[in-house]
């Protein structure tokens, strides 16, 4: 019964947002009055959908298993939070939980930005009309509201053990929020170009909702590497998967957005790439979503084969890219700027960040769609993996950092002087190259790309640092969440850099009781225990380490046998500290009853999700910041 | 001990292999173990290397490897030898040959342009 | 300049989503079936039965192998259509795959046994060669070279798309003397 409630509220808020589109489009003459009323209709579109999803979690937390999705896909003995969880864990459900967020958005922006914005009817209007599009899918192609009566099963399938995991859990809300808050700016641009005055400003009341949604989007990439690497068992946080790669791609062009509508909210420069980017955020978001659903690409992601809901999304995508870029290219002469960019002026250096970024967008989407066009021409399969990715990525983030490192201080439509922080930019290098080579020197490294890119990183972080002495010294203001998120970014490409240089692993055959050494650290297999857990059994190895410097350490890695699905996982155990984590997962056992086991010693890792938090808690002050100024 | 021994091997009885333990040499030869195999795709499962794999074909790839390394094969030998028995996609970089050329040349290209048009003209 | 921007604003686009909507449509790409050529690996390994040797010199002409071992389910599901191939005087050579000896010839016991060869490859050392990821595969051999590779079950829909063309294409005439 309550099923069927959702369910109609769900149609009825699709019905709510065609209504708000229509009345959008319909009244031409926008003031305030109207767009309160619009803003009123989506309003109550928004509260019929959450009262759906409400009922829906509130279904599977009480294991209501007449709804088949809830059926397929949860279990009476998981714990509540997992219950919650097991929404998103495929197809209907995580389509759902998108489609929610992205009217959540349109809710927050309708509720926070204020009434006499010209743009704002239309904007909605554009959100609602993306909505009905999702809606429509979701309720004729993937319904989760489905029922299976007159007998509903006593339980649910279990759900994929690994899923039950916090970071896992979470990951997919953080990305979604991420993905679909551009929508803001997407549907923004949209009414901009459909209205055709050059002389509204709409990029600063953007920025707020922009600067929000790239936060989640770091975050919702951050915990996916972070979960891939305590969990997968191999010490990998990135491993070019094309689903990560189709997170990585809005997550760039989102971040080329950010500064380029920066540029575009000060003065008439770089419209055209804020504009272009505004869609292409948005549309990679939704080529992402329509990637990982449709099968077409083999990964541990893949959600459903089904060729019928990739052709609809596909369609669906391909329908609103059309359009967009249609309107953009009708639209061109409004974007065009008579005046040129000053050379050596911020905007030229972000104008340069667009097109190194640009260029990686592409490059990621060629490597992804490589293999589909070579094994359709000729019926070959290849791989492009890593070696391309890093190929391409390691120089082309070298060079936007060079430019980084000379755009920093410079300022906005004038040329900048570097003869002024002559001082900065001369120590810095010296700083940086003397730091290089002395850790070259020291550890013997010989790899040049580790070199140029921790020399890099070091530029970034030093300049920066001179930035800051300059502040509190002669009270030159700079923008400090800037400062803090390229210091971030400084100290993300120098953790890589030396993760790669400086890890290690090796199997070692132990027996119980014995022990063996790895890089003067004692390791002692001290005991075996069998665990009996509610949903799975685990053999629970019990390793006494002994470090150089005298510490000890107990590590527990496990082997678990989930009783559902019979699967088998292998549960890793880390010893985390902030040069380097000790990473141990249990093998299998041979015939004379020793046990493999593969020990792994991961240098900076932890600097790297270091990093990532930098990032993503500078973009959370600033948006913070902002708030009260979306107009 | 015996009774935990008799648990795992009926638990995880089909986990238990004759493998062949990794020893090595010497310590590049152990670096260039574990390198080449995050280079290796699996070739049964959906998608990861050889290093995140412990599918019955992964083991004998990674052994067949070490026996390899030990008879002084290079890291192109070896990935031709096992490319040439389970297909070119195993291998992670797609190579440059006329096929592939594009994919490798096109990021420049376009950047190059890209450049060039910013800083001939000096808009956008 | 604008109408060039433009012009790449669409083509891009367009020939992405349309190379898209036709990749998805494609039939022609049939999972699992692979008929890269190449050449038949050399080994010399034990027979199951008689514990003598076989070796490549032994196999010549035309014949199939299949991949096979007691462990593996889907097997006793294709082994009834091998079971009708060997009656129809194709010659297939069985390739016991990481299998206890003993196991497989009380499989073969109970299963009846479609093999003119049986060649134990206990540590999977000429699958390794044959590029060979798991049970069942079947491969076809013509004078030396492998000219079709079939990873699954192989029943009647298989044999008519997968190797029945390849057969007639090459004319394929299968040794008899095996």
């Amino acid at each position: 019964m309550l099923i069927q409630i959702a369910h109609f509220l769900a149609i009825l808020s699709t019905g709510l947002f065609l209504t708000t589109f229509v009345f959008s489009f319909l009244f031409t003459k926008k003031d305030r009055n109207i767009t309160r009323l619009i803003s009123r209709i989506y309003s109550h579109g928004f509260l019929m959908l959450t009262s759906s999803f409400f009922i829906y979690i509130w279904l599977a937390l009480n294991d209501n298993f007449s709804v088949l999705y809830i059926a397929q896909h949860s279990n009476s003995q998981l714990p509540s939070f997992y219950k919650i969880t097991s929404i998103w864990s495929a197809h209907e459900g995580s389509m759902y939980l998108w489609i929610v967020f992205l009217c959540l958005w349109g809710f927050l922006y309708s509720s926070y930005s204020p009434n006499d914005n010209i743009l704002k009817a239309r904007t909605i209007g554009v959100i609602s009309l993306i909505a009905v599009g999702f809606l429509s899918f979701l309720l004729l192609t993937s319904n989760p509201f489905e029922t299976i009566l007159p007998i509903a099963p006593m339980d649910g399938a279990d759900i994929n053990p690994v899923l039950q995991d916090p970071a896992l859990a979470i990951h997919p809300p953080m990305l979604y929020l991420g993905y679909v808050g551009f929508v803001i700016a997407f549907a923004n641009a949209i009414s901009f170009l459909i209205n055709g005055d050059k002389s509204i400003k709409w990029e600063e009341s953007v920025r707020i909702w922009s600067i929000s949604a790239w936060v989640f989007l770091t975050v919702g990439i951050a915990l996916g590497s972070w979960w891939a690497y305590y969990e997968l068992g191999w010490g990998g946080y990135w491993f070019w998967d094309p689903v990560e790669n189709v997170a990585l791609m809005p997550w760039l062009a989102a971040t080329a957005f950010i500064h380029s509508l920066s540029v575009s909210s000060k003065s008439q420069l770089l419209r055209i790439w804020t504009i272009l980017l505004s869609i292409i955020v948005f549309s990679l978001s939704l080529f992402g979503a329509f990637i990982v659903r449709s099968g077409i690409i083999d990964s541990v992601h893949s959600f459903a084969n089904d060729p019928e809901r990739g052709l609809y999304l596909l369609s669906f995508t391909g329908l609103l890219v059309f359009s967009s870029l249609i309107l953009f290219s009708y639209r061109l002469p409004l974007l065009t700027s008579k005046k040129l960019i000053t050379p050596f002026s911020k905007e030229s250096f972000i104008s340069i960040n667009n097109i190194i970024f640009g260029t990686l967008i592409f490059s990621t989407m060629l490597g992804i769609l490589y293999p589909l066009i070579y094994e359709y021409l000729y019926l070959k399969k290849i791989s492009v993996g890593a070696p391309y990715y890093n190929a391409i990525f390691v120089p082309a983030t070298i060079l936007a950092c060079i430019f980084l490192f000379f755009s920093i201080d410079s300022k906005w439509q004038r040329t900048y002087r570097i003869i002024n922080a002559y001082t900065s930019i001369l120590f810095s290098g010296i700083f940086s190259l003397a730091i290089t080579i002395s850790v070259m020197l020291y550890f013997v490294i010989s790899d040049l790309w580790i070199l140029v890119s921790l020399f890099t990183g070091l530029l970034i972080i030093i300049r920066y640092l001179f930035v800051i002495f300059e502040f509190l010294i002669n009270k030159k203001y700079s923008n400090p969440y800037s400062i803090a998120a390229h210091i971030g970014l400084g100290l993300l490409i120098i953790s890589i850099s030396l993760n790669s240089q400086f890890s290690s692993e090796r199997a070692i055959n132990i027996k119980i009781n014995g022990d063996d050494i790895y890089k003067d650290y004692r390791i002692k297999f001290d005991n075996l225990e069998l665990i009996k857990m509610s949903n799975h059994d685990s053999v629970m190895a019990s390793f006494i380490i002994d470090s150089p410097s005298g510490k000890t350490f107990v590590l527990n890695p496990e082997k678990r046998k989930y009783f559902t699905r019979g699967q088998i996982t292998t549960e890793t155990a880390i010893h985390a500290t902030l040069l380097k984590d000790i990473y141990v997962t249990l093998g299998d056992q041979l015939d004379d009853g020793s046990w493999i086991v593969n020990i792994q010693f991961n240098y900076f890792i932890r600097w790297i999700w270091i990093s990532a938090l930098l990032m993503a808690i500078s973009g959370s002050f600033l948006a913070f910041s902002l708030r009260g100024t979306s107009r | 001990m015996i009774k935990y021994s008799f648990l795992t091997l009926l638990l995880f009885s089909n986990f238990i292999m004759p493998e062949s333990l990794y020893n090595f040499e010497n310590a590049a030869d152990e670096k260039r173990f574990y390198s080449l195999i995050k280079e290796i795709r699996c070739p049964k499962c959906t998608s990861g290397s050889l290093a995140s794999s412990n599918a019955p074909v992964s083991i004998d790839i990674k052994n067949k490897i070490i026996e390899l390394i030990k008879d002084g094969k290079s890291d192109k030998e070896i990935k031709e030898y096992i490319a040439s028995r389970f297909g070119s996609s195993v291998l992670y970089n797609p190579g440059f040959n006329q096929d592939t050329y594009i994919l490798w040349i096109a990021p420049f290209v376009i950047l190059l342009i890209a450049l060039s048009t910013y800083i001939f003209r000096r808009k956008v | 300049m604008i109408t060039l921007l433009r012009f790449i604003i669409f083509v891009i686009p367009i020939s992405l989503i349309s190379f898209l909507y036709f990749f998805i449509n494609d039939n022609d790409y049939y999972p699992g079936a692979d008929f890269k050529v190449s050449d038949m690996p050399a080994f010399e390994l034990n027979s199951l039965y008689e514990n003598s040797v076989v070796n490549n010199f032994d196999l010549e002409g035309s014949y199939l192998i299949n991949v096979w071992a007691s462990w593996c389910i889907t097997c006793r599901i294709e082994h009834g259509f091998l079971v009708q191939l060997n009656s129809q005087n194709i010659p297939i050579i069985g390739l016991n795959y990481k299998d206890e000896r003993n196991d497989a010839i009380e499989w073969l016991g109970k299963y009846k046994d479609p093999y003119r060869i049986i060649i134990h490859d206990y540590s999977g050392s000429l699958a390794l060669d044959l590029g060979v990821t798991g049970a069942p595969e079947t491969f076809l051999i013509k004078n030396g070279k492998i000219i079709a590779h079939f990873s699954g079950e192989v029943n009647k829909r298989v044999w008519g798309d997968v190797f029945a063309p390849v057969i007639k294409k090459e004319k394929v005439v299968w040794n008899d003397q095996i």
